[in-house]
């Protein structure tokens, strides 16, 4: 583990003018530690030798009301903005490690790094406060203070110099020992820490399903035996970590104490002067100090340290190049899907295996075939958020991984399984299009128009059913993930915006899943109303209603890989 | 006291104070060595400055040696006292907060949003364990050992004692005082921020991949940039007091050095004190004011925790007040052997989430083992609901719910569950293998009945592509199953319970239409099994209800109709229209019975 990753300053711009300010402010500490002994030990030694008076001595006391007063004001300076960096790094940080991750696609989350990064960001970055509030000052600190004070102590009395200067490389020996004893625990602690989140909000998650079956109160020992886990591990680390302040503090102090007795043995002897003596005395501890605070902020810096190793990990992966060239006009260029594989993580099973396919300007195609064919990874393929492991999709002939991901995607509209609405009012929903949708609602120009079509388009889909039971209406909040509504409900909200946008390409996955016979129509009907305004539409579909409306049906089929089995040949049937 | 969350939340640490009592005195001990270090070498060099016979310095050299060492080594003893504390309590709190969400009221756990409810359990449990660690021990110790030191300067020259007690209460009060301040000025600010950034940054990765599509992505991120950004401005706001605390307690450090020199040195000059007395007032504050610099971060941890405390009471009191009927059941709880045939009947029976309209109103139903009722209905007109509350998860509005005559309120939950087990369209898929997924429905479930129940639900040739068999694990939120495998799975598990009556909502939901069909016709064949269950099935899909005892079908708030299939095809126009509707849309499959020809395998 390195004290200063330079990695810390490569991602995390606010932590360079941090350093410099540390610096400045640990240069004039040393200073005025200095002098406070110094000036100290010149207003007591002659008052302890020779009885003198307060005005014998003010010249020493009114510098030592300076040096007081300066100390506390650099404290202080550095105390308020070493706050205002770290939030600003960590904010930082942040951004950059959650843009990352929401670009490095859903199979990289999906595989428990999502739930590993939201938590590493939301909680883990957070312990890198510690680290650059307090542990970084003072390791600026052991570099001016310690040897600025060590030097002034040579010039005072060799001996107790020689004392010091012997003990300090032990300081940092054992600091190294124990350091590297204590990495690799404090990585696993970081490790059950994510995993003791993630597992406890699996089981709080699962609760309504736990109690439909009577088994909550059989995981409550799970989530014991998780904190007892939790508390053993950690225990074992600080019990390793907390070694490193004894020794620290041991060294230290018991320097400190024979410097003290040997300093009072040659004064006895007449070998050293009080005034020097005292000095020597005052500044002792102040040649530690900066290492033992080391030792005290050690352990709770270094989670912030794992932690923002672990975040320069993530923020090392690179995300797939995109395409730079604009796509073409999805109103007339073709899409198509040439021997499309994809192998299912862990599984294996290749799915969707050779698909290939072509999807046609203002049709309707139909993506069939059983569950866990891969239909709708042949969705997140097309969309262009997975790379295939062989095959590949062109766009007017053009390959898909050349074309700029934000002009293929604003010409498509995507409503997945689980419809997720962003959150805000339903009419923000299905207004609020994004940067490329039509501007419908915005209640500008043509305000009454936008409502009026609003109103057609809900009546089509079935939503005015849904805002007739919700009694704001358009204006009704949800949450994330339009808590609130029905999966069904989500749905219309989703496919009324699909609707009410301009998107030529609609990827609906299973779009009649949650809807009866009757809403069922609904959705058939929107799906033709689609295809009547020109549009191109891409649907996975169970029902055979769904698979009526369309021009062209695909079947995706997957295949196992962990038999060797025939070249998967025109697995892809198109039928039209 | 007693009403003030903290004090509540930190006595739910289950923390033995006899333990908290030892980390105290070994603190007091430890920093005491440093102070005792520092007023002897003190005095040692100032009396070695008068050069008596070495002789006379020998105790005090033996005493700053031995101080040097027991500092240290008493410092790890507390150390680890009072972080062993902190853990076991925090495990403790933990594991109380789950005990209390699993019985307390179904709303509370539901609407809680998932990166919220990781704040709150994770990092507010943390909080107020950190509590005890970094606040109230610290504190306890350094009010002992200011109190000592006062006492031992004031032995010698009581003006320069009260000059460090003014310091001390400078040092130890005041500036974790204002310090304190800071930080709950950051904390109020930045506490909704905060949330905002938790949720945000949880749903940008969740939804990562339709914010992309949609464009919504830069939007997205920007809000929780601008979350962030009123984040540490708090923290920024907060700072400018923390820096003041700050100077502040650096300044009382000096000023009682200062403050020593100025009042003991005409005592000196005077004689009414030692001249080695002296050093011992003057440097002798320096070590007394070691125990005070960690005050105010304990402050901080202090306020920190109870906004902590606060969230924390509060998820437990939300989920305490019991629903109506169940905490305020007339009858007493029925004594229950846990053996139930599983009769059930409703009359008259109102059902709705409490605080909002009631969905379902005057429906009578039977269900006993044997026996299938479908509930049937367009989306949103309360199947789920009523579901719930046949599976005793949330109270009758109105009507009385019976099991086997006996009040389903009455009875114990466990009893319940054991009896009707429901399976709802959003069940969760646990991080764990397939085979303990299955076990949630019931804990015996062996590997070869697992492997039953999943060939029953259809899964058997998914199983067979598994790496593990059933003891693949699926991963977070089991994303790396498909919509309908998921389905299937959640079927299985309800196959694996033990329970006579089965509740399913939606069971051929993202299944193409034969295999739905199919899966309920081999749902309903658990009717006729040497076990005989009840079924009561929740699902618009019509076409595999030939043979279901009785068809109940819902329409906005109400009844709209009963009776079996052919009777409904008879009486029942909108049910006549949907069955024509599904096969209408269904060319493929003219007949429900038919097995159509676009099955794919």
């Amino acid at each position: 583990m390195k004290p200063l990753d330079p990695r810390l300053l490569r991602f995390a711009r606010p932590a360079r003018g941090y350093i410099l300010l540390v610096t400045a402010t640990g240069t004039a500490t040393a200073a005025l530690v200095v002098a406070q002994a110094l000036l100290v030990a010149a207003a007591l030694a002659p008052v302890v030798s020779s009885g003198a008076s307060l005005e014998d001595v003010a010249g020493p006391l009114r510098w030592l009301l300076l040096v007081v007063v300066l100390r506390a004001v650099v404290h202080g300076v550095q105390e308020r903005y070493a706050h205002r960096a770290a939030a600003r790094v960590i904010m930082d940080l942040r951004a950059q490690l959650v843009a990352r991750a929401a670009r490095l696609g859903p199979r990289w989350s999906a595989s428990g790094r999502g739930t590993d990064v939201v938590t590493l960001a939301t909680r883990g970055l957070d312990d890198l406060a510690p680290y650059l509030v307090r542990y970084l000052p003072q390791l600026l600190l052991a570099v001016t203070v310690t040897p600025a004070t060590l030097l002034v102590v040579l010039g005072l009395d060799w001996i107790s110099a020689a004392i010091i200067a012997a003990t300090i490389p032990l300081v940092p020996i054992f600091m190294i020992l124990v350091g590297q004893m204590t990495q690799s625990t404090s990585q696993r602690r970081l490790a059950v820490m994510e995993r003791l989140g993630a597992q406890s909000l699996d089981l709080l998650a699962g609760l309504p399903t736990l109690r439909a079956f009577g088994r909550e109160h059989g995981p409550a020992t799970r989530v014991r035996d998780l904190g007892e886990a939790y508390t053993r591990s950690t225990m074992g680390t600080l019990r390793v970590a907390f070694l490193s302040g004894m020794v620290l503090e041991l060294l230290t102090t018991l320097s400190v104490a024979l410097v003290a007795v040997g300093v009072g043995l040659r004064l006895v002897h007449g070998d050293v002067g009080l005034e020097p003596a005292l000095a020597v005395l005052v500044l002792a501890p102040e040649v530690y100090q900066p290492l033992r605070q080391i030792g005290v902020h050690f352990h709770a810096s270094l989670d912030g340290i794992t932690a923002a190793q672990k975040a320069f990990d993530v923020l090392e992966v690179e995300p797939p190049a995109a395409g730079t060239l604009p796509a073409p006009d999805l109103r007339h260029a073709e899409i198509r899907l040439e021997g499309v594989g994809v192998d299912a993580p862990g599984r294996g099973v290749r799915a969707p295996a050779g698909l290939t396919c072509t999807i046609r300007p203002g049709r309707i195609v139909a993506l069939v075939g059983p569950s866990g064919a891969g239909k709708t990874t042949a969705v997140l393929v097309l969309l262009g958020l997975l790379t295939p492991e062989v095959g590949g999709v062109s766009v007017g002939g053009l390959p898909l991984t050349d074309i700029a991901p934000a002009s293929w995607r604003e010409q498509i509209a995507w409503l997945p399984q689980r419809t997720a609405l962003p959150p805000g009012t339903i009419r923000s929903a299905l207004g609020g299009r994004g940067p490329h949708g039509g501007a419908l609602l915005d209640g500008s120009r043509a305000g009454t128009d936008a409502e009026e079509r609003l109103r057609t388009v809900a009546r089509l889909t079935g939503l005015d059913d849904v805002l007739r039971t919700l009694p704001a209406g358009l204006d009704s909040v949800i949450g994330h993930g339009g808590v609130g509504l029905s999966v069904g409900q989500r749905q219309r909200v989703a496919l009324t915006a699909a609707l009410l946008g301009t998107e030529q390409l609609v990827v609906l996955d299973e779009p009649t899943a949650h809807l009866d016979a009757l809403s069922e129509t609904q959705v058939l009907d929107s799906v033709r109303a689609l295809r009547d305004a020109g549009r191109t539409v891409v649907l996975v579909a169970h029902r055979a209603s769904l698979v009526a409306v369309a021009d062209d049906v695909v079947t995706v089929r997957s295949e196992a890989t962990v038999e060797p089995s025939s070249p998967a040949r025109d697995r892809a049937v198109v039928h039209s | 006291m007693r009403q003030d969350p903290l004090w509540r939340a930190v006595a739910l640490l289950g923390v033995s104070w006899r333990r908290a009592a030892l980390a105290v005195l070994l603190g007091v001990l430890a920093l005491g060595s440093a102070i005792a270090l520092a007023a002897v070498s003190a005095w040692l060099i100032a009396r070695a400055s008068q050069m008596p016979p070495v002789l006379t310095l020998s105790v005090a050299t033996v005493a700053v040696r031995t101080f040097g060492i027991s500092r240290g080594v008493l410092r790890y003893l507390e150390r680890l006292a009072s972080h062993t504390i902190a853990l076991r309590g925090m495990a403790t709190l933990r594991t109380r907060i789950y005990e209390s969400l699993a019985v307390g009221r179904l709303e509370s756990v539901a609407s809680l949003r998932r990166g919220d409810l990781l704040a709150r359990v994770g990092a507010d449990v943390d909080s107020v364990g950190d509590v005890v660690v970094r606040g109230l021990l610290p504190a306890a110790v350094a009010a002992v050992l200011a109190v000592a030191s006062t006492l031992l300067v004031g032995t010698l020259h009581p003006g320069a004692a009260a000059a460090l007690a003014l310091c001390l209460v400078l040092a130890g009060v005041v500036a974790p005082w204002l310090a304190a301040v800071g930080a709950r000025s950051t904390e109020a600010d930045g506490s909704a921020a905060r949330a905002d950034m938790a949720s945000l940054a949880q749903e940008i990765v969740d939804d990562a991949a339709v914010l992309t599509v949609s464009g919504h992505l830069d939007e997205r991120l920007a809000a929780l940039r601008a979350a962030d950004r009123r984040l540490a401005a708090s923290t920024d706001r907060g700072a400018r007091t923390s820096g003041v605390a700050s100077a502040l307690g650096n300044l009382a450090v000096g000023a009682a050095v200062l403050g020593a020199l100025l009042l003991a040195v005409p005592a000196v000059a005077s004689g009414t004190l030692a001249p080695v007395e002296l050093a011992v007032v003057v440097l002798t504050p320096l070590a007394a004011f070691e125990a005070l610099q960690v005050l105010p971060a304990a402050a901080i941890q202090i306020s920190r925790s109870r906004q902590a405390a606060i969230r924390v009471v509060a998820l437990l009191d939300s989920a305490d007040t019991h629903p109506a009927s169940l905490a305020d059941a007339p009858t007493p709880v029925a004594v229950d052997d846990g053996e139930h045939e599983g009769h059930l009947v409703a009359s008259a029976l109102t059902c709705g989430w409490p605080g909002r309209e009631p969905v379902v109103s005057d429906l009578h139903l039977t269900v006993h083992p044997g026996q299938a009722v479908a509930v049937v209905g367009p989306s949103g007109t309360g199947k789920t609901t009523l579901l719930m509350t046949l599976a005793g998860l949330l109270p009758p509005v109105d009507g009385t719910l019976l099991l086997d005559g006996t009040p389903l309120g009455s009875l114990p939950r466990a009893t319940v569950a054991a009896t009707a087990a429901l399976t709802t369209e959003d069940a969760h898929v646990f991080d764990t293998s397939v085979l303990e997924n299955l076990r949630v429905a019931r804990g015996t479930t062996t590997e070869d009945e697992a492997a039953a129940a999943l060939s029953l639900a259809g899964l058997d040739a998914w199983l067979a592509a598994l790496p593990d068999g059933v003891h693949t694990q699926l991963g977070p939120d089991a994303r790396t199953v498909s919509g309908g495998e998921r389905r299937r799975l959640l079927v299985a598990r309800a196959l694996c319970s033990a329970a006579p009556v089965l509740l399913v909502d939606e069971p051929g939901e993202h299944l193409d239409p034969a295999t739905a069909d199919a899966l309920v016709t081999d749902l309903l064949a658990l009717r006729d099994s040497t076990e005989p269950r009840g079924l009561v099935l929740a699902t618009h899909r019509l076409s595999a209800l030939r043979t279901v005892d009785e068809i109940i079908v819902l329409d906005a708030g109400g009844v709209l109709a009963r009776g079996t299939h052919d009777a409904l095809l008879a009486t029942c126009t909108a049910y006549r229209v949907s069955v024509e509707a599904e096969s209408t849309q269904d060319p493929a499959a003219p007949s429900p019975t038919t097995v159509p020809c676009s099955r794919t395998t």
